[in-house]
């Protein structure tokens, strides 16, 4: 379970990203977080690791509040995936894999990267998985395409069994089949394990599609929260009016972009 | 991706349009100061004396000047160097444990007549003696000591290099500042850094010289030092450029400094590390040929020995020999590189 109590938070350049944050986020859901560019979704799922320090408000995870004291053992129970994967891409596949064990590998072990037989036998079980198969794995991570990238930034989570799943826009820079497919692999994961995910996304249909539950945030607030039947498109149109549009796969943007200055320039 | 609107300025608004020279009078005075310390500065480093011993020696050369300095120097120098020297000649009355029927390789004895002028006490007059001497020739003798001293200038090259690596590793960590503990460790470490990188080679060779006495420690301490303030300063840099977004996936989980710069950074930086390293070997076999010249071993020392004694000949060997290593090296790690990027 993650509680989010009274969060705020204000960059230093005055920027609200948060303002008064309260959601709870019961052990075992899969909640999207929906919302325009600059809606604070990152910074929002950024306050579960610590990698974010709110300036007002905390975080409890299954009742222990993340503080300085906790953050280290709290954030192994945490996992991340990310927009752009953020792999180590002149590693292996099989390198980077391991690398989400590195909490609870001592650190000669981790430096001679001589990993247990189990750690090795989990890391090609995640792989398989994930739909990879035996060829990839001394493969250079940068030689992947960016589906399978991301297949291998789901192992890397899942290897120490997290309870806590955060998923920041894991499908932005994907086309729609292969956003599904990684969609679901993280849904089945998390759900083998009753861990709880957060995924913070900007497609409505697949938010509809893959939420339990769907948070719509815009301008550091929440303006919907419910199931995604509930979410209907007059509400659609309420959180996405006027708003930019988030990111999208590099090669769609100049298409993206011609089509919207028009529309930019008379607004 | 942030999209913004493009500005429209508003109706009726009057646009003020132009486009300046690019020079102004302030540089026009800029340029004269400049060439007023050009030539000031030109005048103490006696260019203006170097150009005429340069045209003097030019005119030497096609004719037209009968003398030229540069060009007296050069020939005599350049007359002494050639044949370079190979073999070597040894006196067998010096060698005390010569075995006459196994001679080293190569080797044969040869005689020499020695003709030397004596004054005769008696008559008050100087007399030729005429004495046999034997020698021992090796032909290529001098040419296998050149290359024995070159293999351990290469040896101080290769030792200073990892010493530099080493000692270089903890100083980019506390150097780099996304990784350091604190402002003090960062500006102690980028003070060494500096200190080191400040200290030519040379100049601490002299000192370590006095210290560890003549040989190659000295070599290669001072390769060492001077080369790790150079790549600490390198690694540090790119370890602070490097890709953070693995950096951050592992920070997100808690995996500890250590462990993040081992995975998230190291594979990212190695090759170019490696490229750093090998430019450092190149000029520590450049180096070491020249430290040894301040007696911290190696070709260099035994250089300076022939230079002193004017045997330009063997000056020569060495120099050839210097040539050609550096040749072989420099291909060597260019091809690695290539190999690596
Ligand atoms: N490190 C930062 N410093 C200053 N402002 C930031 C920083 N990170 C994010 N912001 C601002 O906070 C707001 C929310 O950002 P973010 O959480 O990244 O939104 P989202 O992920 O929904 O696109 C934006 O206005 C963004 O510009
Ligand atoms: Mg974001």
């Amino acid at each position: 379970m993650i509680e989010f109590k009274a969060i705020s938070k204000k960059w230093p350049d005055g920027t609200a990203a948060l303002s008064d944050v309260n959601v709870t986020i019961p052990k075992g859901q899969f909640c999207v977080i929906l919302g325009p560019s600059g809606a604070g979704k990152s910074t929002l799922l950024r306050a579960v690791n610590g990698l974010m320090q709110p300036t007002n408000g905390e975080v409890v995870i299954d009742g222990v509040t993340l503080t300085s004291a906790t953050a280290r053992t709290l954030r192994q129970r945490v996992a991340m995936i990310h927009q752009h994967f953020n792999l180590t891409l002149r590693m292996s596949v099989a390198a980077n894999v391991l690398a989400g064990l590195l909490p609870v590998v001592s650190t000669g072990r981790a430096i001679l990267g001589w990993f247990t037989p189990e750690h090795r036998a989990k890391a090609c079980a995640l792989l398989e998985r994930v739909g990879l198969t035996p060829k990839h794995v001394q493969r250079r991570a940068g030689e992947l395409s960016g589906g399978q990238q991301q297949r291998v930034g789901v192992a890397r989570a899942f290897m120490l069994d997290p309870e806590v799943v955060l998923a920041d826009e894991p499908v932005a820079s994907l086309d729609p089949k292969i956003s599904r497919e990684i969609l679901s692999l993280i849904r089945d994961a998390a759900r083998e394990r009753n861990a709880t995910v957060l995924c913070s996304l900007h497609q409505v249909d697949l938010a509809r599609e893959f939420g339990d539950r769907i948070v719509g945030m815009r301008d550091g607030r929440i303006v919907f929260d419910g199931t995604p039947e509930e979410f209907t498109d007059e509400r659609v149109e309420a959180l996405y009016h006027g708003a930019q549009w988030e990111d999208h796969p590099a090669t769609e943007v100049e298409a993206e972009l011609d089509a919207l200055q028009p529309q930019l320039v008379a607004a | 991706m942030d999209i913004k609107p493009i500005p429209v300025p508003a109706q009726g608004t009057t646009l003020d349009w132009h486009l300046d020279q690019p020079y102004r009078a302030k540089h026009l005075l800029l340029l004269i100061i400049l060439l007023a310390v050009l030539l000031f500065t030109g005048h103490r480093t006696e260019m203006d004396k170097m150009v005429v011993m340069t045209g003097q020696a030019v005119g030497n050369v096609v004719g037209l000047a009968d003398d030229s300095q540069v060009v007296r120097g050069l020939s005599r120098v350049g007359e002494s160097m050639w044949p370079p020297a190979l073999g070597t000649e040894e006196e067998v009355a010096r060698l005390t444990d010569l075995d006459r029927n196994n001679l080293p390789f190569l080797a044969s004895i040869k005689t020499h007549e020695r003709v030397e002028q004596k004054l005769n006490t008696d008559t008050l007059q100087l007399e030729e003696q005429r004495e046999q001497v034997e020698v021992l020739v090796k032909p290529l003798g001098y040419l296998w000591m050149v290359f024995i001293k070159m293999l351990e200038t290469i040896e101080i090259a290769i030792w200073g290099t990892l010493f530099s690596v080493v000692l270089s590793i903890p100083l980019a960590w506390y150097a780099a500042r996304n990784y350091t503990y604190n402002k003090f460790t960062y500006t102690l470490a980028r003070g060494t850094i500096s200190l080191l990188r400040s200290m030519p080679e040379l100049i601490v060779a002299l000192f370590l010289v006095l210290a560890y006495g003549f040989g190659p420690i000295a070599g290669v301490l001072a390769l060492g030092l001077h080369a790790a303030g150079f790549l600490g300063k390198f690694y540090a840099e790119d370890i602070e450029n490097a890709d953070k977004k693995p950096q951050e996936a592992l920070e997100a989980i808690g995996a500890g400094k250590l462990k993040t710069l081992w995975y998230g950074v190291m594979p990212q930086v190695v090759p170019q590390y490696i490229a750093y390293t090998l430019y450092i070997l190149d000029r520590n076999v450049r180096m070491a040929t020249v430290i040894g010249l301040v007696g911290a071993g190696g070709i260099g020392q035994e250089l300076k020995g022939r230079f002193d004694m004017f045997q330009y000949d063997h000056v020569a060997t060495i120099l050839i020999a210097i040539f050609i290593v550096v040749f072989l090296l420099d291909q060597f790690s260019a091809r690695l590189r290539a190999k690596l990027i």
